[in-house]
């Protein structure tokens, strides 16, 4: 090995070893955050977590630019990526409080084997019921995390909160990598976009988030890398797989089920279009056009026909909102959809800059390779930018001419930033090229002190001005890209996380009664109650967050809490329950109506069962 | 250290499965997990023979489908299969009936077993 060759390595490891220990010092800061009582992640981060995640994500673009192994690399950016996914389960003591609660309740059922046949359980109303609750994602994420628990002898608990951000952070950046390569991309292009595609913020706060809607985002993507395996291949085991991936997405969540399966369909159309004799005829043209028009309504058109498997859900097609709000409204949801309610200017940029950078570049590409026919990737580049439209058009139905969806239109984004990371990274990669490029020819192997002295002084200022380039200045730029998208990632603004007391309140009553219970609370504590106990566990009862009987009995407690009413919600759980308690939280009502309600309930006769958090949380108890 | 010739020993190894030894020690891997599952409940150990049985597992898996592949991203897929294979029995079994300890020793069983069984076929294709 030569001298200057030795160097470089040495250096290398030194950066790596530097960068693993600011990765390690990252989880220390993102630990020393935790707090038992928050509403957001950025008003506990420790103010060190920020400047150190930048200079550590800058460092590890450096790596990435280098000559090291794409292997090295890659378990460096895992670890990253699992970093970035973790703010949730490392900060708060139960997660995000959001539907990732709810799953939890769900699993923690299955877990504690207080359901059969899955989570719907058996017997269902109808067949058809039975068949889309048993497709239901939460049964694949419940069955996972199960088993995992039980592999490792852990509560669910934690099982659950760390499956997706470890899942992802290993998971995501692979695919983005092997995406990229099957685009035609060289290893440090595709090393470079499965760091990238944490600087997206809607994936990372998917991958933050333990639902089955992030499986399947994990699931899609690797449908997505085999489509376009398929594309160039006539493997028979790659098209098995692009067909299995797109059943475990579906398997995970519905919504990215479909989306696998209409771009199954459309690979499936480009590589018949591909094979085609005469490809540019009007037939095949028209073929592909109605293809790609097919794909596009099976999105819209599996919501509208979910109605005939479960009457509960309502979607419909409608132009109410045409009728309904103001021109300029429209024009925003059709622009930028749920950004234009309120949203500020820096999150907007975050959110939309990488994937129409990625626009711009597909098109580019498209029209570069427009009069080259014969061009190996061209098809690839055709699929994606289809795959890539289907998703701008159906975001555009779902989010101006439907209404009832059984869930957000905003998730559709995920899909479009996993097809454009590869482009950002093959477009940020073609402007670095040229600058390697000239430093290798400048300079055999590495520019060193005495090769620059017989240079020219313009040359010198030119190769200092490249290599500064290179080595800081692109680095600094897209480490600060991922750092700041965080901000966009991790919601600014929500409702007060689970507390400790509140956890700890559930867990004592859960640890001291022996008899069949049932919690009255707020939706607060209803989170809290089924992450440790389950949700309508018939031993430990919480009612649903959505059920309107816990809401109503909540309520008469605020306003008149009697006896009466815990006779009542006891006799609503359908079970032989002889015990009922009433929990009250400061934060969640206010001081005022907090104080009234205590001393209402005192005044009323029923005792206080047991204060945490300084008195913030008082449960009160009656027992038949 | 070049750590890939000794992975890929190893991995050679418990691809041969030579005769199912791997297979009968993923086997009794799960019936371990089931005892500390059921009795001892120690985290450490549970952390102990679920790396041995991913790793045995995930070299079988990915030895039928991603040989040509390199070791890093081989390694990635068997995992990932690995999951999917655990996350599609289990579900399968949940649905059927339930997820209990038994259960899921259940689905080890299955999985160890569909495992070495795929990575048998492929060893008897690559000899004829």
């Amino acid at each position: 090995m030569s001298l200057s060759k030795q160097g470089s390595t040495k250096l290398l490891r030194i950066s790596e070893i530097l960068y693993m220990l600011l990765a390690v010092l990252s989880f220390y800061l993102l630990i020393a955050s935790r707090t038992g009582e928050a509403r957001t992640v950025w008003q506990v981060l420790h103010p060190a977590f920020i400047p150190t995640l930048f200079v550590t994500t800058s460092l590890l673009l450096t790596i990435l630019f280098s000559s090291e192994k794409t292997t090295h690399k890659m378990l460096l950016i895992i670890v990253h990526s699992i970093l970035l996914h973790s703010f949730f389960p490392i900060i708060f003591p139960a997660g995000d409080l959001s539907g990732q609660q709810t799953v939890l309740g769900q699993t923690r059922r299955v877990f504690d084997n207080t359901i059969l046949h899955g989570l719907s359980g058996w017997p269902t109303r109808t067949l058809q019921i039975f068949i889309v609750e048993m497709f239901r994602g939460t049964n694949l994420q419940a069955a996972l995390s199960t088993i995992f628990a039980r592999m490792l002898s852990i509560d669910i608990f934690h099982v659950h909160l760390f499956l997706v951000p470890v899942l992802w952070g290993t998971f995501v950046p692979v695919a983005s990598f092997l995406t990229t390569k099957a685009l035609g991309g060289d290893d440090k292009a595709s090393v470079l976009s499965s760091l990238l595609v944490s600087a997206f913020p809607y994936p990372t706060y998917f991958g933050a988030i333990s639902v089955p809607n992030s499986l399947g985002f994990i699931f899609f993507f690797y449908s997505l890398y085999f489509m376009l395996k398929h594309l160039s291949s006539n493997n028979s085991r790659t098209a098995y797989f692009m067909v299995a991936f797109s059943f475990f997405s579906f398997l995970a969540h519905s919504l990215t089920g479909i989306i696998s399966f209409s771009l199954l369909l459309l690979a499936l159309a480009f590589k018949s279009y591909k094979s085609e004799k005469a490809p540019s005829s009007i037939t095949s043209k028209a073929s592909l056009a109605i293809s790609f028009l097919f794909c596009v309504s099976l999105l819209p058109l599996s919501f509208i026909y979910l109605r005939f498997l479960n009457p509960a859900y309502h979607t419909i097609f409608t132009l109410d909102k045409f009728y309904e709000l103001p021109p300029e409204e429209i024009a925003g949801l059709f622009l930028i959809g749920e950004l234009t309610y309120g949203f500020d200017p820096k999150t907007i940029l975050l959110v939309i800059t990488g994937s129409t950078f990625a626009l711009l570049y597909m098109i580019y590409l498209l029209h570069k390779l427009k009069k080259n026919s014969t061009t190996e990737f061209r098809i690839h580049f055709s699929f994606l930018f289809a795959s890539f439209l289907i998703i701008l058009i159906d975001y555009r139905i779902l989010k101006l001419f439907m209404d009832g969806l059984p869930l957000n239109e905003e998730r559709l984004w995920v899909f479009r930033d996993f097809i454009a990371v590869p482009f950002v990274a093959l477009a940020i990669y073609a402007v670095i090229s040229p600058i390697k490029a000239f430093l290798k020819a400048k300079s055999p192997p590495t520019i060193t002190i005495t090769s620059l002295k017989t240079l020219s002084k313009s040359n010198v200022l030119r190769v200092i001005t490249l290599l500064s380039t290179l080595n800081v200045l692109i680095p600094a730029v897209l480490g600060g890209w991922i750092t700041f998208s965080l901000s966009a990632a991790y919601p600014q603004v929500a409702p007060l996380q689970t507390t400790w007391y509140e956890l700890e309140a559930v867990k004592y009553i859960e640890e001291n009664t022996q008899e069949k219970y049932v919690v009255i609370g707020d939706v607060w504590t209803i989170y809290a109650g089924e992450m440790i106990v389950g949700i309508y566990n018939p031993q430990a009862y919480y009612f649903g967050e959505q059920d309107s009987r816990g809401i109503s009995l909540f309520t008469e407690m605020r306003r008149d809490p009697s006896p009466q009413v815990m006779i009542e919600a006891m006799n609503q759980t359908g079970t032989d329950t002889t015990v009922a308690y009433f929990i009250v939280t400061e934060p969640r009502l206010g001081v005022e109506e907090f104080n009234s309600t205590v001393s209402k309930t005192l005044q009323n006769g029923l005792p206080v069962y047991a204060t945490f958090g300084n008195e913030k949380l008082y449960i009160f108890y009656y027992e038949k | 250290m070049k750590w890939t010739p000794h992975f890929k020993n190893i991995e050679k190894l418990i691809a041969q499965d030579n005769p199912f030894a791997f297979t009968v020690v993923s086997l009794l891997i799960s019936c371990m997990i089931y005892l500390n599952n059921v009795y001892v409940k120690s985290p450490i150990i549970g952390t102990v023979t679920f790396l041995f049985f991913f790793s045995i597992n995930t070299i079988f898996l990915e030895h039928v489908f991603f040989e040509k592949e390199d070791v890093f991203f081989r390694l990635m897929f068997g995992v990932l299969l690995l999951i999917m294979l655990l996350g599609f029995v289990g579900w399968l079994i949940m649905i059927i009936y339930n997820l209990d300890a038994p259960k899921f020793t259940l689905v080890l069983f299955i999985v160890s077993t569909l495992s070495s069984l795929l990575n048998r076929r492929m060893k008897h294709k690559n000899v004829t």
